[in-house]
């Protein structure tokens, strides 16, 4: 039997396609044509419906959960075996899935080889970041929770010298999708309540020196990312411990703390690569996606499944070039707030470039100085004269 | 009924006769990118392929009457970008190889266990071709493509993909035992249905 008999043999009992999956690649042909179609006709493009901002804690910081409940137990043994353990606590107990690991190795590697873009004197690092975030309203008074997600498309502008003027736009969120006539009405009060005050197109512009907007130390701090541990097994430790406490499990809250830091975009190649590796020694990461879609760029999903609360934390990797597409939190089963099953109830896509100016204007509290607020006693609190 | 360039032609000012391209061609996208990569990702192969298709259908060449060697370039590139399944997907193959060579699996014979031996080093020859070998070799073996179909879907001459073909050959050939300096091309045992299609 010779080698080509052989390959033609391989296989040859393969199944035809189903009914569904042709009748599904049909529709979306149709579809495409269909929308092209329209265009030609000339019909407007599709607006921005609505615009709003809905109420949110500090910029950056990770997004409301709605988990929290039952964290402090698992935070106070994590507490104990860090302090206790001149090893730490990375790598112990496994790590990520051998097809995770070999993921991030790779996307490690490549972050190395492929190093960032050099920002030479007087231009900026942009970055662009597409986020969904989830809305939750309701729920009190015996009354159903419904929920909704927003969109925000904001640009970041760090300069080369760190320690000067950074510039942040920051458009109004818009709805990004509702799940029935509940979370339609939810998230159209929503919007008007937010919209009211200063006008749907608004666009809040924020400038100050080392990123310190709203008084607040950045995320980005450069000061921060340089401090922190390159070699894998130290970062993860200090991961565990800066997190002790919070979330889930401390392997779910590292996750999440790695999703959360490398979807600034502003953390450098060798940092990034440490994070990849770092992501291997957590157990229970594993691919969750080969062919994962975030705005519209494919990548492999990694990510870690919490049990107890059904929500997975992946990182969307281009494992050619190491570069993080974004991260996204899937709610893998309907946990009474409204949002149904597979829901991706937040994500964030993130690009880098090399910007030689950055926009005009802007001030350090963007649009608390815009409504004529002070600052309050609390730190980043703000009083204003039209406080809703 | 006219040839998929007429098709293509008219789908300029009326996009929608372009669905018939699907009609025809659906199944046997479908068919190469599960050798390639499983079921299914070759539904989503199938089902990308003709978006891109046609998006990019003011680039086909209306004077080729044939669509299936564009649409067999388009999913094979689109097939780049999961070569992790298609790793996978060949391990898949070793096993279904080693029944399909010796049906009788209860009785582990000489020949069965030669059988796994050889499909284990396909596979793994496979693994080790340049990329652009194996898309040549695969697009002839499992896409069903003559050499002029090889050589449009991936733009290149045809002495290229004969080149191509040769060397790809000759590697496996050397790794499931055979001798690999016989001259391919005058090779009597070789399958060539496509080539002799038209």
């Amino acid at each position: 039997m010779d080698e080509l008999t052989l390959l033609r043999n391989a296989h040859d009992e393969i199944e035809p396609p189903s009914d569904a999956a042709m009748a599904a690649a049909k529709a979306a042909l149709i579809e495409r044509i269909e929308a092209e179609s329209v265009v030609g006709a000339g019909a407007p493009t599709a607006g921005r419906s609505a615009a709003g901002r809905p109420p949110r804690e500090h910029p950056w910081r990770r997004r409301v959960g709605f988990a929290g409940l039952g964290t402090v137990a698992a935070g106070g043994v994590i507490v104990a075996l860090v302090a206790t353990n001149v090893l730490g606590f990375a790598g112990w107990r496994g790590g990520a899935d051998a097809a995770a690991a070999a993921v991030l190795h790779e996307a490690s590697v490549a972050a190395i080889a492929n190093s960032d873009p050099v920002v030479g004197p007087g231009q900026y690092l942009r970055i662009d970041s597409s986020a969904v975030y989830g809305t939750t309203v309701g729920g009190s008074a015996g009354g159903a929770s419904a929920s909704f997600l927003t969109i925000v498309e904001e640009e970041l502008y760090i300069p080369a010298d760190r320690d000067d003027e950074w510039v942040w736009i920051r458009p109004l969120s818009s709805v990004y999708e509702t799940f029935g006539p509940e979370s339609e009405e939810a998230a159209r009060l929503s919007m008007e309540a937010v919209t009211a005050g200063m006008g749907a197109d608004y666009v809040e512009r924020l400038r100050a020196p080392r990123g310190e907007f709203y008084g607040s130390p950045a995320l980005h701090d450069p000061a921060r990312l340089d401090s922190l541990p390159r070699d894998p097994h130290r970062l993860l430790n200090q991961i565990y411990t800066e997190t002790a406490g919070a979330g889930q499990s401390p392997d779910g809250e590292a996750l999440v703390w790695i999703a959360d830091t490398l979807r600034t975009g502003a953390v450098p190649a060798d940092l990034r690569a440490a994070m990849y590796e770092a992501a291997a020694m957590i157990p229970g990461v594993t691919v969750t996606e080969e062919q994962a879609n975030l705005d519209g760029r494919v990548g492999i999903a990694i990510g870690r499944l919490e049990e107890a609360d059904g929500a997975r934390q992946d990182l969307i990797i281009d494992p050619a070039t190491g570069q993080l597409i974004g991260e996204r939190r899937v709610q893998t089963r309907d946990d009474g707030f409204g949002f149904p099953a597979g829901t991706t109830t937040s994500w964030t896509a993130v690009t880098t470039s090399v910007v030689d100016a950055a926009p005009e204007g802007g001030t350090p509290n963007g649009r608390h100085d815009d409504q004529g607020c002070v600052k309050g006693e609390q730190p980043g609190s703000f009083d204003c004269p039209n406080k809703r | 009924m006219s040839d998929d360039n007429e098709v293509i032609r008219r789908s300029a000012d009326e996009p929608a006769v372009f669905g018939v391209l699907f009609d025809r061609h659906a199944t046997s996208i479908h068919r190469y990118a599960a050798r390639r990569l499983g079921q299914q990702a070759a539904d989503d192969v199938m089902a990308e392929t003709f978006l891109v298709a046609f998006e990019r259908r003011a680039a086909f060449d209306v004077g080729v009457a044939d669509a299936r060697p564009w649409l067999f370039g388009i999913a094979t590139t689109l097939m780049k970008q999961r070569a992790r399944l298609e790793a996978k997907a060949w391990k898949g193959m070793v096993a279904a190889l080693a029944a399909e060579i010796t049906p009788d699996a209860l009785e582990r014979s000489d020949e069965q266990i030669d059988a796994e031996r050889m499909s284990r080093r396909l596979a793994s020859a496979l693994r080790a071709l340049h990329a652009r070998d194996r898309d040549a070799l695969l697009l002839y073996a499992w896409g069903d493509l003559d050499y002029e179909g090889v050589a449009a879907a991936l733009g290149i001459p045809v002495g290229t993909v004969r080149s191509r073909l040769n060397r790809a050959r000759r590697r496996l050939r050397g790794a499931v035992g055979a001798d690999p300096t016989s001259d391919l091309e005058r090779d009597h045992g070789r399958v060539d249905a496509a080539a002799q299609r038209a």
